[in-house]
Formats: structure tokens, C-alpha cells, sequence
């Protein structure tokens, strides 16, 4: 902290804050130029690919540019907007559901509990659970008409209610991989709350309860406000996994029953590698991020209305 | 519930020691068995990587005795570690950490880095750059596999480690997210900083590093997880066991004819635990009040 | 001083023969052959050996092995073909065959296969690997498969229901639904069968197990000749026996898709028959014994039909010695350690002196009947470039029909997506002999 603490006047300090840009720019680099590379750069390509009839396995014919047909074909095929219906009541439900499971755990893991840390990671479990596997205990689990759920409907409803063909019947289908998805992923909220709830000064708690606020009123006033960027950030996050829900769609119902748990990106994913239509599936892709892209923009407009 | 919810403030600590351990009991029974009940369904896989017969899980599945084991055994296990040599398990293994370690290591710095800048800096732009980023999480994976490979293959990164550590070290989720967690750093902190003389990278370094330590852990934690599951994208990229992850490995459990639940059962225990080492090792990092403690200091 | 000179010259002598004999044959034979194949765990084992002791026999030459899960297997050929990074040889599941030979990546793989293995190969092997457009061979197998029927010995005995013995008396149409019915009210029966609905739309289960229905019925998935689907999909006969399969489900004869693939089997066997592949064989057997048998699929119409068709062998055009990639695929077909694999596996027999060598598909074999549907009954899968489009449109109407909808308009809506594609495609000439 010498001599560079004492910067001339003028020039001297015109020079350190040129210094700090070049700096700031070699900071920020490495991450967008790998980002520029491996994601925007293929990103691009699926404009070009979606103007053409391009397959998936080269035809003996070059591909040729057919303009907007893939999108007008898209946007006339009923089946598109099921698929776009069902993530959007997917994204609806598991959004309350997981988030606030999420926040719920995070708040009993940070008090202190005794035997917290075992309890940490058992309850992060789930979240380390590899989706193929996760697919295969619950598939198990929704079986019908025997499975551990039917057996417990039946034993608390005294027998008067089911068995439910949770994955086999449209009213169901989408409700129960709300379930699954809610439990495989709530731990990524969850450990994403602890990271905020960490930031939240104690001694707000302390003077919330000098004013004689009980825990009620201390989390309603203390805890929820100091955590509104981790709310913005897990809302906007968890719209968009939500959006991109594909693998357990894949796995368990490929998007039956009647369609009822078809997603955008099941609908992509069959165009492009089932049905090698590769053009096809580059618009959905391209349509699915200016969908999502305006679901995001309004919702952080929403947020950050109330500021 | 009256004793739970006030409690020093307003009476001395020591006067009502009873009811506090009572409801500190409580407490411990009744999150032990809401976590008993969240991981229930795990003890499906526990209990059937314990049974060495597959027919015999097949037989069992979709009734309770899918959760009960009369005589375990670990040769499932033994025979994974041991598959003869054609699917070599310590070597997918041994890919999977190295993979781990690298992306973590460097998404950690690089997203971290990148993250300041957008919230402290004084480079025009940020804020175009912080949407751009936000809007390119949206794309999906499956969407940019085959431009992708092509990308990776013209490099001549096929069937290689960095084409798998490459693409996902710097992440416009964490980069968001660490960015959430800066920009409630108190000005103080930052200016104090630059009275100082520090330059960006200082700041960065040993201002802004040091208090971020939940987060960063949870990014930490986030990616290892993310990187630990990858599946579509190192099927796609390896084509020898060079480099191929666990994730790939166990697939070969799920042949054409039939599945190999046993041996699939034990893979994927297995394959848990090192991740959850890993976790628990990064969630002593969730320290209260970091960045509070900061600003007393 | 001589004779060290003499040694001396002879070791030179021998070390130069030896270097110059080492560099011609690294020189003349050095090859690396990318073999790209899926398979369970003994699949992948005795490959890996298979190639380890043909780089033994063949020195020089490099085998190395794409091991891919199953699963994701057709998603890697398609990212492979795209970013042109074919193997020498790949494996690939027979019904797209006709969409990568259309496709212009594998050749007629006749004229590098040794002829006795030609010659062994069954009537249905041939028929998977062949290229109706041209009537060549471009692919080879070990093995095939089939679709039969497993029921109880004594469950049928005790119902005094007639147990076929040949493909050509195979259950009638009357007389299967009829059975059907019966074991509905018999006790202890939960399903009078199950049609493996769980195996879902990600596999091929669906047009692979029931597309023999509609060929029994006597229509088809698409015309063979015109290469339409409309008139024929969606024609009265496919139609009515996609109502047949319907009204199976709708009396709830069928086991739901989300009821597991166990319940032939499973504790107090709740379904009766089961309407599963030749593999199925084995998970039955571990539960049962002997008392299953195995009956041929039943003959809804004037004949019997029956699936075949599995994961066959390939040499692309990307080869850079086809001849090594034949003569590393008759090494490996003929290498008696790689039939024992399959054979101890239940591996369904492609070629004639494997299936005399299985005891389980011979003469008075538990699955001698499975075998005879190869040679009375089988028939592929269209073997049309639009095949994957004609499978995913056809398994996702039958699904819907299963689940309700209706079966006509399903069948319809199918068809104009099949006939769509072929459009797309300008009828993928020369298929539909413009």
C-alpha cells in the first residue's frame, strides 16, 4: 500500500481506472469466450438449420432452404401447443411446490438444530440421485394397482378410494411427475436458500426481536425481504428448468398418456433424433427460447416492479 | 409452543431449562421423520442393490417387498468392481473425479470472476451482457448437441477429457447466481476497497472471495452435481473408455433384452457416494453471516 | 576370432531380418478397426475378448471398441453420420437398415463376409440385413429374434384349453379371444395377459410385438409395393384389428403400461399369458420352471405372422479396409467362445449351425416353437428409409388407441404422417417407382 495508494491527480488516476477496465475485461473473458464457444456458437447454428429441411442422417439430396415452413408447421401442429400447454401447468405447479418445500427445508437445516450437518445431507439426497434412477423408484412406486402409493391410498382412505393409475391416467400423469420432479430437485433450491439465508445479519434478527417481533412476524419482516435476490434468481431459474422439463417425460411416459405430459422438448427431441427432422426440431428450439426468454423478461419485470 | 417461539429474550436462559431441551428433542424427532419419510424412496435402491438375483428385484417390484431384503448380500457390488475387465469401473470412476475436479475447480474461479465484474465493474454493458446470459440458460442441452459435436470434433477434442470439462465450466446459471449473492455486498465494503488502491482483481481476490464462501460453495456443490450426472453429452463426445464417465458406464446396464437391475442397483449406489463426500465437504462452508460479520469488521 | 566374427555376424544377421521383418509387417498390416456396437454386460465382455483374440490372430491390427448404452444407441449413429465420424463397423437395429443404406453410409457387406457364413445364415437373418431395393446384403448377425406367447403348462391343462404344438396349429382368432374371456373369471387371474405395454414408446415394442397382428389380420403398416400408408393403415382390416386390440384393453384384459413387465411371473402371477419377445424366456423361467411353455402367436386370419429382426452388423462406407472389417466379423461369428455367450444366454439363432448347436430352439427344445416361427412366420418390418418415421407414427396411435382415442381416426392420422414424410422425401426415389 505504498506508493500506488496515493495516486497523482489527473493523469494518474485516467491511467489506474484504464488499468482497471483492461483488468476487468481479462476477468470477464475466459468465462464468456467459453461460453461464446460451447453455447452461443451452437446456439447459432440451429438459425441457419431451422431455415433448411436439413435430417439428422444426410439424405442422398443436399438440404435446401425452405424459410419459415418449419415454424408455420410448428406453430399449425396442435400437438406443439399441448406440448407448450403441459410445460406451462408443469412450470405452474411445481414452481409453489418445490421452491417452497425448498425454502421450508432450508429454514429448519440453518436453525440450530442438533445432528444438523447429517441432517443436511440426508436431505440432499434426492437432489445427488441420477434422473434415471430417480425414474426408476418411482415408476415403481406409482405402480399400478399394487404399488406402495395405491397401498398407502387405500389403507388411508379405508379402502374406499383407488387404485389410481398415477402414470397411466391423464387427470394424474402430470400431477405425479410434478411429485417426482418437485423431490428429485428441491435440493438445488433448497442448498441455494441456505447459501442466502447465510447472508442475512443476525443482527436484524436481534433488533426485529428487541421490537418484540415473535418468529412469525421476524420472518415475514426479516427473513423473506433480505432474501428477495435469492427469490428473484431461484423464480427465474426454476421457471426455466421447469420449461426445459425433458428426462423424466423421456424415461417414464414419453409424453402419454393421450399426450397429456408431451413437453416442448420431448416434441423437440422426437422431431430431431426420432424423426431425424433436424430443421424441424431447430425451430422448436429457437421458438421455446423467445417463449421462455418473454415468460423471464416479464417476470423480472414483475420483481422488480415492487422494488 | 409459547416456550419454542420466545425464548431469552423474554426470560433468563437458565431459569427454564426443561422445556428447552424438551423442545429441542421434539425438534430433532419431528425433522428425523420428515426426513425418514423425504428419503424413503431411496431405501428402494438400498434395499435392491442388496439383492444379488435380478429376477428376483424384477419379481419384486411394485409391492412393498421391493423395500425389504431377507438376505443381503454385497456380490452385486463385488461383481460391478470386478465386470471382467470389459467395463472397467475404477477407470470410469477415476474420469468421472478427474472431470468433477477440473470443472469445479475452474467454474468456481471463472464464473466467480466473471460475476464481480458484472456487479462491481466499470465495463459498459453489463447489464446487456448479464440478460444475454440469463436468456442463454434457456437453451436446452438437447438442442445443441449435434452443432456441438461438430464444433468439438473440428477442434479434435473427440473422445477427450477437456471436451467434457470445456463446455460447462463457465455456466450463465452460476455466474447469475454468484452475481445475486455480490450485489448485496454492502458499497462500504467495495469502496473501502478502492480507497485502498486495490485493482479490480484484488478486490475481487481478497475482498470479495473471502465473504462469499456459502455461495461459492453452493455453486461448488451445484456444478459438482450437475457435472457428476452429465449424460447425453459424454455419450455423445467419448467413444473409447478413455474418457468416459460413470454415468456412461452404468448405462450398460440397460441392455436391449433385459435390465440388469442388481448390478444397476449397486452401480448407482456406488456412484452416490463419492457426490455426497463431496457435498458434505462443501456444506461446512455454509457459515452464518459472512458478509454481516464483514461489515462489523 | 573367427567364430565370434561368425557369431557376430550371424546375431547382425538375424537382429536385421528381425527389425526389417518387424517394420514390413507394421508397415503392411497396421490397421485400426472402429467397431461401434451396443449390448448387455456379457455382450460387451465377449466382444471385448472376441477382438482381443483376433488382434491376437492378426497381428497389427487394433480393434478398437465404441461400447454404447442402448438406450441412446440410434441418437450417437445420427450425431456420428452428422459430424462424420463413422466407425468401420457399426451395429445397428435391423428395421432402420433401409434408412442408412438410402442414406448412402453402409455397403453390400456380401463380398467380405466368409461364404460359409453366408451360406448359414437362416431365410429371416437374410431377410433383415437385406436392402429390397437392390437385393443386397448389408449386414450380418449371430443372432435374431422373435415375439411368442408364455402361459402356465397347468394353468391351460386345468382350463382344458388345446396347447398348440406347431406354428401351423396356432390358436385361431376365436379360439385365442375366447381363452382370453375364460381366464378373465378365473380365479386368481388379475389379467388374462400381459402385452408388455410397459416397455412404453422408447423402444421399438410396440411396432416390433403387434405390427404381426395387422399382418395376420392380412393389411399392413404401409403398402410394400406403392410405399403409401394411406388405404392401408388406416384401411378397414388394420382398423378392425386395431379395435381388437382396444377392446382386449377396454375389458381389462390387458396389464396397464404402468403395472411393471413382472406380473406374468410376479408372486400369485396375475396375468396369465404373456405376449413377450424370445428373451422374455429367461426372466419366466427363473420364476417358474418348467411349468412354462411357449405357444406361437396366434393366427387372427388366413396366416400366422410373426416379428423378427435384432441388432445386426455393418460395414460403412467410412471403412478404410472393408476386407479386415469381413474378415473380423466371420472371425467373430464363427468363434466358438461367442456363440457359448450367446447361447448361454438364450441368444435366438440367425444362423443355421448355431441354432443346431441350441439346445433350447432344437427339436424338443422349450422354445423349438419360437424357432419354427422364424422359418413359417416371420416378416420384417417395412424395409422403407421412412422407417422411423412410420414406426414412431404407428406406435404413438396404438398407444392412444390403448388409451381410449379412436381407432380409426388414429390410424389416419398416422398414415398422412407416414405418407407426409414420404412426400418430404419426393418418395425417397427409387422407392415408390416414380
Amino acid at each position: 500500500m505504498s506508493i500506488d495508494a496515493v495516486p497523482a491527480p489527473g493523469a494518474g488516476r485516467r491511467g489506474a481506472l484504464f488499468g482497471g477496465r483492461v483488468q476487468e475485461a481479462a476477468m470477464l473473458l475466459p468465462a464468456l469466450a467459453l461460453i461464446a464457444v460451447f453455447l452461443l456458437l451452437p446456439f447459432l447454428s440451429s438459425f441457419r438449420i431451422a431455415l433448411t429441411n436439413e435430417r439428422l442422417i444426410p439424405r442422398p439430396v443436399p438440404p435446401r432452404f425452405v424459410g419459415l415452413d418449419n415454424f408455420q408447421n410448428i406453430l399449425s401442429d396442435h400437438e406443439f401447443w399441448v406440448a407448450l400447454w403441459n410445460v406451462a401447468r408443469f412450470t405452474l405447479m411445481v414452481l409453489p411446490v418445490q421452491c417452497g418445500f425448498a425454502l421450508a427445508v432450508a429454514l429448519i437445516l440453518n436453525t440450530k438444530l442438533p445432528f444438523r450437518n447429517v441432517f443436511r445431507g440426508l436431505f440432499f439426497l434426492p437432489a445427488i440421485t441420477s434422473m434415471v434412477v430417480v425414474c426408476v423408484i418411482w415408476a415403481t412406486l406409482f405402480q399400478y394397482p399394487t404399488g406402495p402409493f395405491n397401498q398407502i391410498l387405500s389403507v388411508l382412505s379405508f379402502g374406499m378410494a383407488g387404485p389410481v393409475d398415477w402414470l397411466g391416467d391423464p387427470r394424474f400423469a402430470m400431477p405425479a411427475l410434478v411429485l417426482l420432479s418437485a423431490w428429485q430437485a428441491y435440493g438445488f433450491q433448497m442448498i441455494v436458500y441456505l447459501a442466502g439465508l447465510q447472508g442475512i445479519p443476525e443482527s436484524l434478527y436481534e433488533a426485529a426481536e428487541l421490537d418484540g417481533a415473535n418468529r412469525w412476524q421476524r420472518f415475514w419482516h426479516v427473513t423473506m425481504p433480505s432474501l428477495r435476490q435469492t427469490h428473484i434468481f431461484v423464480l427465474i431459474i426454476t421457471t426455466i428448468q421447469a420449461f426445459k422439463l425433458f428426462t423424466q417425460v423421456n424415461i417414464l411416459t414419453q409424453g402419454g398418456p393421450r399426450g397429456t405430459t408431451d413437453t416442448v422438448v420431448h416434441y423437440m427431441f422426437t422431431a430431431g433424433f426420432v424423426n431425424q427432422r433436424l430443421g424441424l426440431a431447430s425451430a422448436v428450439a429457437i421458438i421455446l427460447f423467445f417463449i421462455v426468454l418473454i415468460v423471464s423478461l416479464v417476470q423480472r419485470f414483475v420483481v422488480r416492479d415492487r422494488k | 409452543m409459547t416456550s419454542i417461539s420466545h425464548p431469552a429474550s423474554l426470560a433468563p436462559a437458565p431459569s427454564r431449562p426443561v422445556p428447552r431441551d424438551w423442545s429441542r428433542v421434539i425438534a430433532v424427532v419431528a425433522v428425523s421423520i420428515l426426513a425418514l419419510v423425504v428419503i424413503s424412496p431411496l431405501f428402494l435402491l438400498a434395499v435392491a442393490s442388496l439383492k444379488p438375483d435380478r429376477f428376483q428385484i424384477l419379481g419384486d417390484m411394485g409391492s412393498f417387498r421391493a423395500f425389504w431384503v431377507s438376505d443381503p448380500s454385497l456380490q452385486n457390488f463385488r461383481d460391478v468392481w470386478t465386470f471382467s475387465g470389459a467395463l472397467p469401473f475404477g477407470r470410469y470412476l477415476l474420469n468421472s473425479l478427474i472431470i468433477l475436479f477440473v470443472t469445479v475447480l475452474g467454474g468456481v474461479f471463472l464464473n466467480s470472476m466473471a460475476a464481480f465484474v458484472l456487479a462491481w465493474g466499470r465495463l459498459p454493458g453489463r447489464a446487456v451482457i448479464l440478460t444475454a446470459l440469463i436468456a442463454l440458460y434457456i437453451v436446452p442441452q438437447e438442442s445443441i448437441v449435434l452443432p456441438l459435436l461438430t464444433i468439438v470434433n473440428r477442434v479434435g477434442l473427440s473422445d477427450s477429457f477437456a471436451a467434457q470439462i470445456l463446455p460447462f465450466m463457465a455456466s450463465p446459471l452460476y455466474i447469475f447466481l454468484i452475481y445475486q449473492f455480490f450485489i448485496q455486498v454492502p458499497r462500504d465494503i467495495y469502496d473501502a476497497a478502492t480507497v485502498d488502491g486495490a485493482g479490480p482483481f484484488r478486490i475481487y481476490w481478497s475482498v470479495f472471495l473471502p465473504i462469499s464462501l456459502p455461495v461459492l460453495a453452493t455453486v461448488a456443490i451445484l456444478l459438482g452435481i450437475e457435472t457428476w450426472n452429465q449424460y447425453l453429452w459424454p455419450l455423445m463426445v467419448t467413444q473409447t473408455d478413455r474418457a468416459r464417465p460413470i454415468s456412461v458406464g452404468i448405462a450398460s446396464f440397460f441392455g436391449h433384452d433385459s435390465v440388469y437391475w442388481n448390478s444397476a442397483m449397486a452401480a448407482s449406489v456406488m456412484m452416490m457416494i463419492p457426490v455426497l463426500i463431496f457435498y458434505l465437504a462443501f456444506q461446512r462452508w455454509f457459515v452464518s453471516s459472512f458478509i454481516s460479520s464483514a461489515v462489523k469488521g | 576370432m573367427s567364430r565370434m566374427g561368425n557369431r557376430l555376424l550371424r546375431l547382425t544377421a538375424l537382429t536385421t531380418a528381425l527389425g526389417a521383418g518387424l517394420a514390413g509387417l507394421s508397415s503392411a498390416e497396421a490397421a485400426t478397426l472402429k467397431l461401434m456396437f451396443q449390448g448387455d454386460p456379457y455382450e460387451v465382455k465377449i466382444i471385448t475378448d472376441t477382438a482381443k483374440k483376433f488382434e491376437a490372430a492378426n497381428p497389427g491390427t487394433t480393434i478398437e471398441l465404441i461400447n454404447t448404452p442402448h438406450d441412446a444407441y440410434n441418437e450417437k449413429v445420427g450425431a456420428a453420420v452428422s459430424a462424420n465420424a463413422l466407425p468401420d463397423i457399426m451395429e445397428l437395429d435391423a428395421p432402420f437398415l433401409a434408412n442408412y443404406v438410402w442414406s448412402g453410409f453402409i455397403q453390400p457387406i456380401a463380398p467380405f463376409i466368409d461364404k460359409a457364413v453366408l451360406d448359414d445364415m437362416t431365410a429371416s437373418n437374410v431377410s433383415q440385413g437385406t436392402y429390397p431395393v437392390d437385393k443386397q446384403l448389408y449386414a450380418v448377425a449371430l443372432v435374431d429374434s422373435t415375439v411368442a406367447l408364455y402361459a402356465s403348462r397347468k394353468q391351460l391343462t386345468d382350463l382344458g384349453v388345446r396347447i398348440p404344438t406347431s406354428v401351423d396349429d396356432a390358436w385361431t382368432k376365436d379360439e385365442f379371444e375366447a381363452l382370453l374371456e375364460k381366464l378373465s373369471t378365473t380365479p386368481g387371474v388379475k389379467w388374462p395377459i400381459d402385452l408388455f405395454r410397459s416397455y412404453g414408446t422408447k423402444t421399438e415394442w410396440i411396432t416390433y410385438a403387434y405390427e404381426p397382428v395387422l399382418e395376420s389380420f392380412g393389411c399392413d403398416l404401409i403398402d410394400r409395393t406403392t410405399w403409401k400408408a394411406e388405404g392401408t393403415l388406416d384401411g378397414d382390416t388394420c382398423v378392425e384389428a386395431a379395435k381388437m386390440m382396444q377392446s382386449w384393453v377396454q375389458k381389462g384384459w390387458v396389464v396397464p403400461q404402468s403395472a411393471g413387465g413382472n406380473q406374468f411371473y410376479a408372486e400369485g402371477r396375475p396375468a396369465a399369458l404373456a405376449w413377450g419377445g424370445h428373451w422374455f424366456y429367461a426372466e419366466a423361467k427363473a420364476q417358474m420352471g418348467d411349468d412354462v411353455v411357449v405357444v406361437p402367436l396366434p393366427k387372427f386370419g388366413e396366416k400366422s405372422a410373426s416379428p423378427n429382426g435384432t441388432w445386426i452388423y455393418a460395414i460403412t462406407k467410412n471403412a478404410s479396409d472393408p476386407a479386415l472389417a469381413g474378415k473380423f466379423l466371420s472371425f467373430m461369428l464363427q468363434d466358438p467362445d461367442y456363440r457359448a455367450a450367446y447361447r448361454e444366454h438364450a441368444g435366438f439363432p440367425g444362423l443355421k449351425s448355431f441354432a443346431a448347436d441350441s439346445p433350447l430352439y432344437a427339436e424338443g427344445g422349450a422354445m423349438a416353437l419360437a424357432f419354427e416361427q422364424a422359418s413359417k412366420s416371420a416378416v420384417p418390418r417395412p424395409p422403407h428409409p421412412a422407417y422411423p418415421t412410420i414406426t414412431l407414427a404407428f406406435q404413438k396411435a396404438m398407444n392412444n388407441i390403448f388409451d381410449g382415442a379412436d381407432a380409426k381416426d388414429e390410424l389416419s392420422r398416422a398414415a398422412k404422417e407416414i405418407d407426409a414424410d414420404i412426400e418430404d422425401n419426393d418418395g425417397y426415389p427409387p422407392f415408390g417407382g416414380n
